[in-house]
């Protein structure tokens, strides 16, 4: 089954899902961040910068698939 | 001996810097790094087509910094700043297109709002606000003629500059850019150092100097706008940022109270030997130990921040760090950068020429980006240098390079020496060469302006060339014409400034910032007359910001201690000192802290506070009258 995307209309523009995916994403990584700092997020791994890309780039996916 | 063996050591076991053609390979590291963004940002605008592929180029060279919380800060800025002059190009191109003058007075105006803006702000929010001009600039600007392409124009920036920052961001976080904060702490540790030199200076009782308390205010004050790039280094930014804010501020009140404690231990024996009675000594005595105590818990203060500061924690108490700009200074700015594009419009409707409309965007750029500067004739003096550099530079790569080949492969082997280049002079520690090329970096790629397929057409390449150079000198002519602020008025509208904020300073009534605070938001004031006093470090309007400084910080002392005693029995001995201290009258504010120490137990710490600050107050106001009537 085809998955189907819905377009984001502002003000009857549309916006691609991608973009609104990758915001959303973003969104949701930044409320997420006190969490991570909480958890001591950035002391578990060696390359601190990479585990968080890694951690919207999977948001992002999860976003992707999921809706 | 000791010591020096220690040194030679630490010389030997310390691996040297690997060095590679004079400059160190972090260098080397950061141009490659830069030259890798832009090749991946152009392959992705070329692979999805955007119509501006040189945009996403450009995002990259000049989000080009060295640490990866600085370039990630200033790509949200970008970002935010794009919408916001987008969104302003839609409105000002649908209510004002085929306007003719009118249309050019609207984009006056708004180069003015920005530059105020620019003015009023630092950092990268002051870039933000410059780039809304930018925007409108490249966008509105550039389609004077067709309104109906703004839209596109905005959406095809915008997708650009979001493969720019996604290309910068991915390269910077794969190759393990360094982080931010190790340096900044570095930098603090090395200021706390200076401030407790002088502090120990004070109490060996050598003389406090004014310019050297400046010019340490000056590097303190300097770190603020790199502050902010901490909280999007990581998870634990805001934290680090939090706890290096605090650090800086408690740098400020420290280094005052150690000049506090300078003016307050040479005016002691004065008292002493004159014969006062011992009420006057003894209050001294209270005075001298309060500040002494209070410059120790400073001190304890800071290196307790950059402890959180290091293990990515909150500080035990947070301060904010306002920031202090003359809003004449900003306004004046900002009238002027809308008479140089004014100016620079009725050059281009005398002259007639066609296809001006880029030239008078590329103006907007220059002057909008010099707004951010803390020199503007300077930077528009690089500008006259960077862009015939730029074309030189774009000419070759076009015509002697690549010269006619369309592959990518070839125009990444060839992009390689002209990015990495200025990328390199970039690194040099000289701010001069460091702002040329980046500058160069940045004209090279809008002149060169890759696309797919790339375009050899020498005539676009003469005309651009020509434009942008035009683009450069227009404004420094206009600058000629009109001259930005002197640093002399400078200085005399922020003295002023200082002389009417100590004047109308009120401390019966609730101040919205904490003494500590709004002792750095004065002295965010000492750094802006430090640069304008450059050429002459000693000058007297240098001591007398200092001394403004001083009076200011202690009356707000003054508030804060008295503030605490306002609810208790000696409320009225309080009242009393505050009415004293709105006379600022040295010799009935000591006679208020004598009245205070006399009606207060012995061994009460508010009222010890209380009556030290008071004492401080009357020692700093003794030294310098108050022009209490003087505009």
């Amino acid at each position: 089954m085809m998955h189907t995307y819905r377009e984001l209309v502002i003000g009857g523009v549309l916006v691609a899902p991608i973009v609104s995916y990758a915001a959303m994403a973003l969104l949701l990584f930044l409320s997420l961040r006190p969490l991570l700092h909480f958890v001591g997020f950035s002391r578990l791994f060696s390359n601190p910068a990479v585990a968080e890309l890694s951690l919207y780039v999977s948001i992002f996916g999860l976003l992707t698939l999921l809706f | 001996m000791m010591h020096q063996c220690k040194n030679a050591t630490s010389a030997a076991v310390e691996p040297r810097p690997l060095v590679f053609a004079g400059l160190p390979a972090t260098s080397w590291a950061f141009a490659i790094r830069i030259w890798i963004a832009v090749i991946l940002a152009l392959y992705a605008s070329f692979w999805l087509e955007l119509e501006a592929p040189s945009s996403a180029a450009i995002t990259v060279a000049i989000l080009a910094l060295p640490t990866r919380g600085q370039a990630m800060e200033k790509a949200g800025f970008r970002l935010i700043a794009t919408v916001i002059g987008v969104a302003a190009s839609i409105a000002i191109a649908g209510f004002f297109s085929q306007t003719d003058g009118l249309l050019l007075a609207v984009f006056s105006a708004w180069i003015e709002l920005c530059v105020y803006a620019a003015g009023m702000l630092d950092g990268n929010r002051a870039y933000a606000a410059a780039l809304c001009c930018i925007t409108v600039a490249l966008i509105a600007v550039q389609q004077i003629d067709s309104p109906q392409q703004v839209f596109p124009t905005g959406v095809a920036r915008g997708a650009a500059i979001a493969v720019g920052v996604l290309a910068s961001a991915l390269i910077n976080d794969v190759l393990a850019v360094p982080d931010y904060h190790p340096v900044l702490s570095i930098r603090l540790e090395a200021l706390h150092r200076q401030v407790v030199s002088y502090a120990e200076g004070v109490v060996r009782g050598e003389a406090a100097s004014s310019t050297v308390a400046a010019g340490l205010l000056r590097d303190i004050v300097a770190v603020r706008p790199e502050i902010a790039s901490l909280a999007a280094e990581s998870s634990s930014g805001n934290a680090r940022s939090a706890a290096a804010r605090t650090a800086m501020v408690d740098l400020v009140t420290g280094l005052f109270l150690a000049r506090a404690l300078a003016a307050v231990s040479a005016a002691a024996p004065v008292t002493h030997s004159s014969h006062q009675d011992d009420n006057s000594s003894c209050l001294m005595t209270i005075g001298l130990a309060w500040l002494r105590r209070e410059v120790t818990r400073r001190s304890e203060d800071v290196r307790s921040s950059l402890e959180a500061l290091r293990a990515g924690e909150h500080p035990s108490r947070e301060w904010r760090a306002p920031l202090y700009r003359s809003r004449r200074i900003a306004a004046e700015s900002g009238g002027r950068a809308a008479i140089y594009f004014a100016l620079a419009s009725i050059f281009f409707v005398v002259t007639g020429w066609p296809t001006t409309e880029i030239c008078l965007s590329l103006v907007a750029i220059v002057i909008g980006l010099s707004a951010t500067a803390p020199d503007t004739r300077m930077f528009t003096t690089l500008a006259i240098l960077a862009t015939p550099i730029a074309c030189l530079l774009a000419g070759i790569l076009k015509y002697l390079v690549l010269d006619g080949a369309s592959e990518f492969q070839l125009l990444a082997i060839g992009l390689a020496p002209f990015v990495i280049g200025p990328a390199l002079l970039m690194t040099l520690p000289n701010r001069k060469l460091s702002s040329l090329g980046r500058l160069v970096l940045v004209f090279t790629i809008a002149v060169l302006a890759p696309t797919n397929p790339q375009t050899y057409d020498p005539e676009t390449f003469l005309v651009t060339s020509l434009f942008v150079c035009l683009a450069a000198i227009l404004p420094f002519a206009a600058q000629l014409l009109l001259p930005p602020w002197s640093n002399d008025r400078r200085l005399r509208q922020l003295l002023s400034e200082a002389r009417r904020d100590l004047r109308s300073l009120d401390i019966r009534r609730r101040q919205h910032l904490a003494p500590e605070e709004a002792t750095f938001r004065d002295a965010v004031r000492i750094e802006q007359i430090v640069t304008a006093t450059a050429t002459a470090p000693n000058s007297p309007a240098l001591d007398e910001a200092m001394r403004r400084f001083d009076q200011t910080a202690a009356l707000r002392l003054c508030g804060s201690a008295l503030g605490r005693l306002a609810n208790g029995p000696l409320a009225g001995a309080a009242d009393a000192a505050r009415t004293a201290l709105a006379q600022r009258n040295a010799s009935a504010v000591r006679a208020s802290a004598k009245a205070l120490r006399e009606a207060a137990p012995r061994h009460d710490p508010p009222a010890d506070s209380a009556c030290g600050a008071l004492v401080l107050a009357s020692v700093v106001f003794s030294n310098g009258s108050i022009d209490r009537g003087e505009p």
